[in-house]
């Protein structure tokens, strides 16, 4: 097992930021750490790192216990912050070089991981660059390269593509999905629900510091009752009108903004025939209509919203 | 290790425009300033006159035949007489002292004693001519029991006159007060130290930056990152320290008298109290960045106004009225101790503000160590 966290409680004050907050990650899994804001995904992470003192529970990492001191399961980690760290001083070659060198003594080769990692990020442009000078996509990308750049065994990266655009995220993310495949652990937070369907074979979903569900994106969307997602385009739609389609059987909830009706249906058959029957008889026209299968944003929705937010 | 991450440190403050300009350029634009205000009554090379004392008539002082032949020889009228000597009774001396028109009374009972109202140029004249003869008293009082006719200017001749009345003509008005402007700039500059010391603790606490977190999970032992960092910090600032000594004995022609190594081991001593009460101040405030800059440069403002760096006769009034302050400011402490090379010829004062200063430094680093322990975050 490569991260073992049992029953870890963290408080901040009087708010419980952790609350019996368990984790198995095991070699070679891309494991989602899936959470709204707040949810203590980052309190999670700093506490696994003893970056943070916690009051409670037991922290493990490659089968040992991880403490502020423990220098040589420090030596295996690769940690990408969700705030940038880096030396506004230094330029991006020189940044890299530094954070790498606090893991790798040897010139030679940290000049060669150096020179990966750049290539790696797509920075090979802006080398020389300070990162002052450098857009917020592309500083995130620095911030990655900093963390990555040593060949770690365990990466931990907390929500690493906000503000990156869709290019280069995938291309991280593709990135990541190679450094999975040379051996590395991926850890991996974010609330992009897309992204973490996208790379992780395993997701746990968390809320106000509890873990509420852990499996395969399958696993997971197994859990909630087959449901499907609505969405018609169409104008018009009055108030009462949508309350009366929240009420229709196996509705579970529906929302409108002026031009598109969502709706989202538990199991069951004809969800989609009984509410275009119903705009019928409203005698509202609608534009096109589509049917999802469920989304881990559907998963996320369902259990968030029935055992916590209610 | 130690010097991956101290030579990253280095490359980082050297490249830190805001803080090179408040180490480097500012002290070097405000001793400029200084150079323009004062540059007047340097130019100015009046005669040096005499300081006046009163010696307290007493069986002590008659009988003390080397004293009476000591002063003797250096009240004689002429290019080198450094005091003019009345001898009058106790209540008259005290008189005279309240009146100022004598700098200082010295009473002989076995020893000399002195006592003087204020501190200055004249008093510390005084203090230095004691100390000398206290260190002399036992050669002269052999030589005139040798030979009662015996010529003591040879003795005497390096009694001070050299290291104190030639400094003291050089600038005539009130030597000391213009110096002190210089010595204190010179001690704001070692304060400014702190902003260095402030960086490294922002950069080094988890809690406090990103890069703090950052480091902290790096496998760097945390005292080696804490060393690294204050050793390039440190290599910096007196590097700073002596750019701006150079400037303003090279450039503006202040003396900083002539024993070159105390003069550096009171730079090397100053940046080290200057970056240990930064890094003290980085891990009291730990949140708040922009309070704790401000924070820095008020503090360090202060205890350099307290140092007399904008009025020299705040200085006086402390010792006046509040000595205990001069012995905790380190602006106070810095200034003095290159006010003591430039002056005196023993080191005794010397040594007790810079071993002041050591102790306020320890003090810093022991109570940052305590605070950064006690603090939620377990990275230590
Ligand atoms: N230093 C702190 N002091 C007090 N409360 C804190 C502190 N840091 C975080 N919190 C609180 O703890 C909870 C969890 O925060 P955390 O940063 O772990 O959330 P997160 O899941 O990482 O959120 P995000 O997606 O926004 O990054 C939040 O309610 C937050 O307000
Ligand atoms: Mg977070």
């Amino acid at each position: 097992m490569v991260i073992n966290v049992q029953n870890l409680v963290k408080r901040y004050g009087n708010l419980l930021a952790l609350d019996h907050f368990s984790l198995q990650i095991e070699e070679g899994e891309v494991f989602g750490l899936l959470g709204p804001n707040g949810s203590g995904k980052t309190t999670a992470i700093n506490c696994i790192l003893s970056l943070l003192k916690y009051d409670k529970g037991t922290i493990e990492i490659f089968g040992k216990p991880m403490r502020p001191d423990a220098y040589s399961i420090k030596q295996d980690i690769g940690i990408v912050m969700q705030n940038v760290a880096v030396f506004q001083e230094l330029s991006v070659q020189e940044n890299i070089d530094y954070f790498c060198g606090l893991y790798v003594k040897d010139r030679q080769k940290r000049r060669e991981l150096v020179e990966e990692a750049i290539e790696f990020v797509g920075l090979q442009d802006f080398r020389k660059f300070h990162p002052k000078k450098l857009s917020g996509g592309l500083l995130r990308r620095l911030n990655i390269a900093c963390g990555i750049a040593h060949k770690p065994r365990l990466i931990i990266l907390d929500e690493p593509t906000v503000a990156v655009d869709p290019q280069s995220r995938n291309s991280i993310l593709e990135g990541i999905l190679k450094l999975n495949q040379q051996g590395a652990t991926i850890v991996y937070t974010s609330h992009y629900m897309e992204e973490v369907e996208q790379i992780c074979s395993r997701i746990v979903i968390m809320d106000k510091g509890k873990t509420l569900a852990t499996g395969t994106k399958e696993q997971l969307k197994g859990m909630i009752k087959g449901g499907e997602t609505l969405t018609v385009e169409l104008f018009g739609l009055k108030e009462e009108q949508l309350e009366a389609i929240r009420r229709l059987p196996h509705v579970t909830g529906a929302e409108y903004d002026g031009t598109r009706l969502t709706v989202h249906c538990s199991g069951g058959a004809h969800n989609l025939i009984r509410l275009l029957d119903y705009l019928r008889g409203q005698e509202l026209s609608f534009g096109r209509v589509y049917a999802e299968p469920p989304t881990l944003n559907d998963v996320f929705l369902e259990i968030t919203g029935k055992h916590l937010r209610d | 290790m130690f010097l991956h991450v101290f030579t990253g440190r280095l490359k980082c403050l050297t490249r830190d425009k805001l803080m090179l300009f408040w180490t480097l350029l500012f002290p070097v634009v405000l001793g400029t300033f200084f150079n323009i205000a004062f540059g007047n009554i340097m130019n100015i090379t009046e005669e040096f006159s005499p300081v006046k004392v009163a010696v307290v008539e007493s069986a002590g002082y008659q009988q003390n035949e080397a004293f009476r032949q000591t002063l003797d020889a250096v009240s004689q009228p002429g290019d080198g007489q450094l005091l003019i000597v009345s001898v009058v009774g106790g209540e008259e001396a005290d008189r005279l002292l309240k009146s100022g028109e004598v700098d200082g009374i010295l009473e002989v009972d076995g020893e000399v004693r002195l006592t003087v109202k204020e501190s200055g140029m004249n008093q510390s004249i005084l203090k230095a001519f004691l100390d000398e003869y206290a260190q002399k008293s036992a050669a002269i009082g052999k030589l005139l029991r040798e030979n009662p006719q015996a010529d003591l200017s040879g003795l005497l001749d390096d009694m001070g006159k050299e290291s104190f009345v030639n400094e003291a003509t050089l600038s005539g008005a009130k030597p000391d007060t213009m110096l002190n402007y210089f010595f204190s700039l010179l001690a704001m500059t070692a304060l400014y130290g702190s902003f260095w010391g402030l960086r490294n603790s922002t950069d080094i606490q988890p809690n406090v930056s990103a890069l703090g977190s950052r480091r902290s999970v790096a496998p760097t032992h945390k005292m080696t990152a804490v060393l690294g960092d204050a050793a390039a910090s440190l290599v910096l600032h007196v590097a700073e320290m002596l750019l701006v000594l150079a400037y303003l004995i090279f450039v503006l022609g202040i003396s900083f008298g002539n024993q070159v190594g105390y003069v550096l081991l009171t730079c090397l001593v100053g940046s080290v109290t200057g970056i240990s009460f930064g890094t003290f101040m980085g891990c009291l405030f730990q949140k708040r960045d922009g309070l704790k800059t401000a924070l820095l440069i008020a503090v360090t403002l202060f205890l350099c106004f307290l140092s007399g760096l904008m009025m020299v006769d705040i200085r006086t009034y402390i010792n006046l009225y509040a000595p205990v302050l001069s012995y905790i400011n380190p602006a106070a402490l810095i200034t003095d101790a290159f006010y003591c090379l430039y002056v005196f010829e023993s080191h005794t004062r010397y040594f007790l503000n810079i071993g002041i200063l050591c102790g306020i430094s320890a003090l810093f680093c022991l109570g940052s160590y305590l605070l950064i322990r006690r603090q939620k975050y377990a990275s230590i």
